[in-house]
């Protein structure tokens, strides 16, 4: 994420109280998450010990539910916030040792296919979303984060998008529920589909990295078809991520060619600063990998450390999702992006499907 | 966008990003688990 706020002064000049504010946040997120792990534990050996066949309901699921609940049923109190906004840092931190799990090998292959896929996705999706947000008459530059959020990285690239292009702050805001209101309805959607179409994980995980926007959800959809589909998507998403940097300088040199938004001067500097470092992290750890650096156990352990970050990440998903502050939006970005989401996961499914033909994930 | 995603999503008291620091703490875990601090971690 791009944005950035001032630490307060007193906390600058203390960096153990700066520390010290983020705990209660993430004891929540740990405390959501746990009980996501131990209500799926429970409900399955209830189930196995009564001979019930009830369908599996997965951690991830039931971190989100709770984290929905507690989220919009409550008011949560401040001295919450500044931890449960770490579950961005979570997230990216479950990513970089995720990278444990692939040798360099399937990154290669994988993430070569995803590359090719992910630039048909971006294409796709940018004319796709410019088309619709003329159609319905959304602000030109709305429509610009609303096709940047959804061609890309979701939240993330729509706020390195918004001070590139100098946007409004209420763009900004309708862009970022819209994203994030589909991206939770793709959580409840996307393995429904995945499952009826009897998708293989690899092809599952690659149509979630490509379709769903936020990071978060990707990956969370993913998962919650199975742990390995959880891993490509991942994978799918790190691509698209990596591009941040140059579809964002696109639009920052268009804008700034309209006289709407500072030229850049600099465009090196641009794309690296826009780049997700994290993406870096996640390659050197599947290289340190397959060097053989860790051993076998060495490398469980760290597999079990990205999904410990990743349940933090979950039960995040769900506080953050605030579907009263979504509905204050209006309609129309949302129905925008609804569209769009539809007919992008409809383009995703039908190039990975392809790809799974060509290239057997 | 509200209050929570903004506070504190970049760490920039050393003029590093959320990004760099959540690539620093995963490397440091995974020093900790290659050195044998951390030997065996559950899920």
């Amino acid at each position: 994420m791009a944005t950035s706020i001032a630490l307060p002064s007193q906390e600058a000049q203390n960096p153990f109280a700066a520390v010290i504010r983020y705990i209660p946040g993430v004891l929540l997120l740990a405390a959501i998450g746990f009980a996501g792990k131990v209500l799926e534990q429970s409900i399955n050996g209830y189930a196995k010990a009564h001979h019930l066949v009830i369908p599996n309901i997965e951690y991830v699921l039931w971190a989100i539910a709770i984290g929905l609940v507690i989220g919009n049923a409550l008011t949560i109190p401040k001295v919450f916030l500044p931890g449960i906004s770490t579950h961005e840092f979570w997230l990216k931190a479950g990513i970089v040792l995720l990278g444990a799990r692939f040798v360099v090998a399937d990154v290669l292959k994988l993430g070569g296919i995803s590359i090719a896929l992910v630039v048909l996705e971006i294409s796709g999706s940018l004319v796709l979303m410019t088309f619709l947000g003329r159609l319905f008459n959304l602000k030109p530059k709305l429509t610009s984060l609303l096709a940047v959020g959804s061609a890309v990285c979701g939240v993330s690239a729509i706020i390195a998008a918004k001070g590139a292009i100098d946007a409004d702050d209420e763009d900004s805001s309708f862009a970022i529920a819209a994203i994030l209101a589909l991206g939770a309805i793709a959580l409840v959607a996307f393995p429904v589909v995945g499952h009826a179409l009897h998708l293989s994980d690899n092809a599952y995980g690659m149509w979630s990295g490509l379709a769903v926007d936020n990071t978060a959800e990707a990956t969370a959809a993913g998962t919650l078809f199975s742990d390995a589909a959880g891993k490509v998507a991942v994978l799918a998403k790190t691509t698209r991520n990596a591009t941040i940097g140059f579809v964002v300088l696109g639009y920052a040199l268009y804008w700034a060619g309209r006289g709407q938004a500072v030229k850049v001067k600099n465009k090196g500097a641009f794309l690296w600063n826009k780049f997700p470092k994290f993406v870096l992290g996640f390659l050197a750890i599947s290289l340190l990998v397959s060097v053989h650096v860790f051993n076998k156990e060495q490398i469980g352990s760290l597999a079990n450390l990205s999904r410990w970050a990743f349940l933090l990440t979950f039960a995040g998903v769900g506080l953050r999702t605030n579907f009263r502050e979504m509905g204050k939006q209006g309609a129309r970005p949302f129905i925008v992006g609804a569209l769009g989401e539809i007919l992008i996961a409809a383009l995703t499914l039908g190039l990975v499907v392809a790809a799974n033909t060509i290239w057997r994930l | 966008m509200s209050d929570e995603n903004k506070v504190a999503v970049s760490a920039t008291r050393l003029g590093l990003s959320l990004d760099v620091w959540s690539v620093i703490t995963a490397f440091a875990l995974a020093l900790l688990v290659r050195i044998g601090a951390l030997k065996h971690v559950p899920w």
